[in-house]
């Protein structure tokens, strides 16, 4: 789960959760014969050599960690560099992006007809920093430590929920990880992840039909830990890569420097360009500053790339006039992010008290104080429109409640609803991450639920603490600010984490066993265009409880230096595409 | 530095004019007649009170002129431009005579206004605060010395060490939400809180001034006597003693005031100030900076406010110096 920025980028305003595949991917060729040139990939060729540098805000990254690794920019910042993965996303612009390519596997995986036993192979050659060769056993056991939810948390749950291991009663795996030194069970855990006799082939038994594993395997969480280094709570900061860079240098607030892995093997790998020769990130640096030097483009900063995203002021500067000195290194487009204001169901159990809150909202001042025609689109549901298959208009602000609802939203209409629910409407707080952006859009929320007669406190929370605070159910309010983007190109990582009993980002603590059973039934369908109109429903289902209110399907807009090529918004991590990168002329 | 008629007036070579008077003058007509006599001093009070009465009086104000500091306009932005104001020099119309904030189109006039209330009302209060518990303190410290001096003067020693801007950005959290515990708005439990810190650790200061005063003041001969005549302790403090103090005292005030509302932008700009919606001067100033390369007229509205009631502030409190202290040089000619 991605926690917000230190000050909040306006990705961080976002909630830069599991922040991974979108876009319309659908009958994408899986090209197996990935070659790892440039052309294979999709962009241009590079010259080696040089220094890569990346600016960000924020204090450190989430996690280093790779089982715990779950923001997306994270995810393809370290992917580029550090950490191999079975199978990766393709570096190329647009939804060519967001076919996956074999990395540390052989191929795209052998999946069992009913797809329920998935085996990949490793290539020769793959190793640690060390030049241990990595096994199967390296992955089984880094894919054991997402079992072990107290020590290794914040990371995905896929490995959980799909492997087939016995449950217990209360819904947890009775597998805990391999930290536990008695009182776990792995018998359950060894069945459902074996290896090969020559170590090369890892094969998972999943409980259920998962058509696109390949995909879940590109996360980090299903890539190896060397047993003998795993440090457990402290493997953030001690973490063995595998891919072409290394950490030489990791100071929280101050710098992270990669240099070469002289251990990794560019035969054993067709997926990593490894340009530069050097990558610098350079910590807790103010956005407004970012923006400018990125703006003036002078000195190092021209082999500069943001982690972050351009502050509003800046967009019409950069995007307004054609600037010639912005052109050919900016981008404006979508990210796979659906800004949402959660309404907490414990807090706020009326369903027409939480549709009252919903046609309150004032969407079209949302969608202003982010930015106006650079926020995005007024959003219906928690789905994308980029995430094809799933969508569907979900009718929410047309004919959902009866009427049509403006963008302005309508007191009115919330006021009816209020007097309909039967009981008083409670007093509600607002939680957001401090940061100019979200206090506006909070200023707006109180401004437009009070016309409605609803009372609403505001309370801005330091944007480190942020998802600390909301997700601790003593802690949250009625109305908490988040964001989402799909795991992959399918709504079963969307519907289920926000809204299932045990997703992993069920902010409005939605307990419904009705809805669950219909998700179960959904994530269980190999039939994809019949999964896909289930998800749909299940999306409109859930606007109809009003258990989240849509605002905006948000873009993303970045600057970086005229020195740096191969840069573009890579569509499956809404981010830049970190391993393509290279400095034109160093 | 006691100011009885006599001491003044010879300090005084006054006009011509004055001569028949100032035999029977008292130390406050006194100070006022050398006031009167500074133009800047008085341009310096027409602009300060001008600042009140507009912040006293903003909401009839903002409403007579058809003005919102809390409702968005999406119509004064432009979409196109990020939500920047539409048209030029930020917006500025009919509609909106200082133009119009970005991304939210609300009102600058009336958010400077209500603004000016915020920021006056923390510097007011959080001053007041600071003048009775330093004088207070200072006098009893001054006055009894002995163990109580020690263990006063020890504890201003204690307070003024504390570094203060660290403290109150550590602090800012865990109090804000006792005095939210306690029924306040999240808005009103910021105000306050910045009240409470900067009283807190802005009475030490004048604490020390006074006692240093009252140190010499109580070997004087009308305290002695005072005091050989049988006069409670606490008539001799607040009757005798106090009233040589008011010169310091306002001296004192009229320095700090402005050093608060300076301080109160500072924190905002920090994000410790004042909350959402609440406008304040700080507020709007660290909200502005980002916009001065595109906006340069939002950053110039609270910055132009600011320095002129800071720059007047600091104006009057010297020339009230002056005024009152007839061993400056400057009004003795």
């Amino acid at each position: 789960m991605g926690k917000a920025y230190k000050n909040g980028l306006r990705l961080a305003a976002v909630a830069s959760v599991g922040a991974l595949a979108l876009a319309a991917c659908g009958g994408g060729s899986t090209s197996s014969d990935a070659s790892g040139s440039a052309a294979a990939a999709g962009v241009t060729e590079g010259t080696k050599g040089g220094t890569i540098n990346a600016l960000t805000l924020s204090e450190q990254w989430q996690h280093v960690d790779p089982q715990r690794m779950y923001t997306g920019v994270d995810i393809a910042f370290f992917t580029g560099y550090t950490t191999r993965t079975l199978t990766q996303y393709k570096y190329a612009p647009g939804a060519e992006g967001t076919t996956i390519v074999p990395d540390m596997a052989t191929d795209l995986g052998t999946a069992s007809a009913d797809a329920k036993t998935w085996s990949f192979t490793i290539r020769d050659g793959v190793s640690f920093q060390d030049g241990t060769p990595v096994t199967c056993e390296d992955i089984k056991y880094g894919v054991s430590r997402t079992f072990a939810t107290d020590i290794i948390t914040d990371g995905p749950a896929y490995a959980i929920s799909y492997l087939d291991i016995p449950k217990l009663e209360d819904g947890t795996s009775e597998y805990k990880g391999p930290f536990l030194a008695e009182g776990s069970i792995v018998a359950g855990f060894d069945k459902a992840v074996t290896c090969s006799e020559d170590n090369k082939t890892i094969t998972f038994k999943l409980n259920r039909p998962v058509g696109d594993f390949n995909y879940a395997v590109t996360l980090p969480a299903f890539s190896p830990v060397p047993k003998a280094a795993d440090t457990g709570e402290k493997y953030d900061d001690n973490y063995v890569a595998t891919g072409p860079y290394k950490i030489q240098e990791y100071t929280k607030g101050q710098k992270m420097v990669l240099v070469r892995n002289e251990n990794w093997d560019p035969a054993s790998d067709d997926y990593h360009l490894a340009y530069p020769d050097q990558i610098v990130v350079s910590f807790a640096i103010d956005a407004a500053a970012i923006d400018q030097r990125l703006i003036a483009d002078a000195g190092e900063d021209k082999t500069a790339v943001m982690v972050g995203q351009l502050q509003p002021e800046n967009l019409a500067t950069i995007f307004g006039t054609d600037d010639p000195r912005f052109k050919d290194r900016s981008v404006d487009g979508y990210d796979p992010y659906v800004r949402y204001t959660v309404i907490n169901t414990q807090k706020v159990p009326n369903l027409k008290q939480r549709i009252a809150i919903a046609v309150a909202i004032n969407r079209a001042e949302v969608i202003a104080a982010r930015g106006g025609d650079f926020a995005g689109d007024i959003a219906d549901g928690v789905i994308k429109p980029n995430l094809a298959a799933d969508y569907a208009p979900s009718g929410m602000w047309t004919d959902m409640f009866g009427q049509a609802v403006p963008d302005t939203g309508d007191p009115e209409f919330a006021k009816k609803l209020i007097a309909e629910s039967g009981e008083p409407m409670p007093e509600l707080t607002y939680q957001f991450p401090q940061n100019p952006v979200d206090e506006k859009i909070a200023a707006s929320y109180q401004a437009a639920l009070a016309k409605a007669g609803i009372t609403v406190k505001l309370e801005p929370i330091e944007p480190s603490q942020y998802y600390g605070i909301v997700f601790d159910p003593e802690k949250a309010q009625a109305l908490i600010r988040s964001g989402w983007a799909p795991d992959w190109q399918n709504a079963s990582t969307v519907i289920p984490e926000l809204f299932g009993k045990t997703g992993g980002f069920n902010l409005g603590l939605v307990d419904d066993p009705a809805f669950e059973a219909k998700v179960q039934e959904a994530a269980a369908m190999t039939d994809r265009a019949a999964q896909g109109k289930a998800w749909q429903a299940l999306n409109k289902e859930a606007m109809q409880n009003a258990w989240v209110v849509p605002t905006v399907f948000g873009k993303a807009q970045f600057l970086w230096g005229s020195n740096v090529g191969n840069a573009f918004l890579w569509d499956p991590y809404g981010s830049m595409p970190y391993g393509a990168l290279f400095v034109k002329s160093a | 530095m006691s100011l009885d008629t006599a001491d003044a007036s010879a300090a005084s070579p006054a006009a011509a004019s004055t001569e028949d008077t100032f035999a029977g003058i008292s130390l406050r007509r006194l100070a006022w007649r050398r006031l009167k006599r500074d133009k800047g001093a008085m341009i310096a009070m027409g602009v300060l009170i001008l600042v009140f009465v507009t912040a006293l009086l903003a909401p009839l104000i903002v409403s007579v002129l058809g003005l919102s500091p809390y409702d968005f306009d999406n119509s004064a932005l432009d979409p196109a431009l990020g939500s920047l104001p539409a048209g030029s020099w930020g917006g500025v119309s009919a509609d909106h005579p200082l133009g119009v904030e970005p991304l939210t189109g609300r009102d600058l006039l009336a958010r400077l206004l209500y603004g000016a209330r915020v920021s006056m009302f923390i510097a007011l209060t959080a001053v007041t605060l600071i003048a009775i518990i330093g004088t207070v303190v200072g006098i009893v410290a001054g006055y009894k010395s002995g163990w109580v001096d020690t263990i006063i003067g020890r504890s201003t020693d204690l307070l003024l060490a504390f570094p203060f801007i660290l403290m109150l950005i550590a602090l800012s959290p865990v109090l804000t939400q006792r005095l939210e515990a306690l029924g306040l708005s999240p808005e009103n439990a910021r105000i306050i809180y910045l009240v409470i810190v900067f009283a807190f650790f802005g009475w030490p200061y004048l604490a020390r001034l006074i006692r240093g005063q009252v140190l010499s003041l109580r070997e004087r001969e009308f305290v002695e006597a005072a005091v050989a005549s049988g006069a409670p302790t606490r008539r001799i403090l607040f009757k005798e003693i106090l009233p040589n103090l008011w010169a310091p005292i306002i001296v004192y005030v009229t320095i700090s005031l402005p050093t608060l509302i300076a301080a109160e932008a500072a924190l905002s700009y920090l994000g410790v100030g004042v909350i959402e919606p609440t406008p304040s001067w700080g507020k709007m100033l660290a909200d502005s900076v980002r916009y001065f390369a595109v906006v340069p007229t939002y950053l110039f509205i609270p910055g132009t406010a600011l320095f002129v009631v800071v720059y007047a502030f600091n104006v009057f409190g010297d020339a009230v110096r002056d005024a009152l202290d007839p061993r400056t040089g400057r009004n003795l000619r």
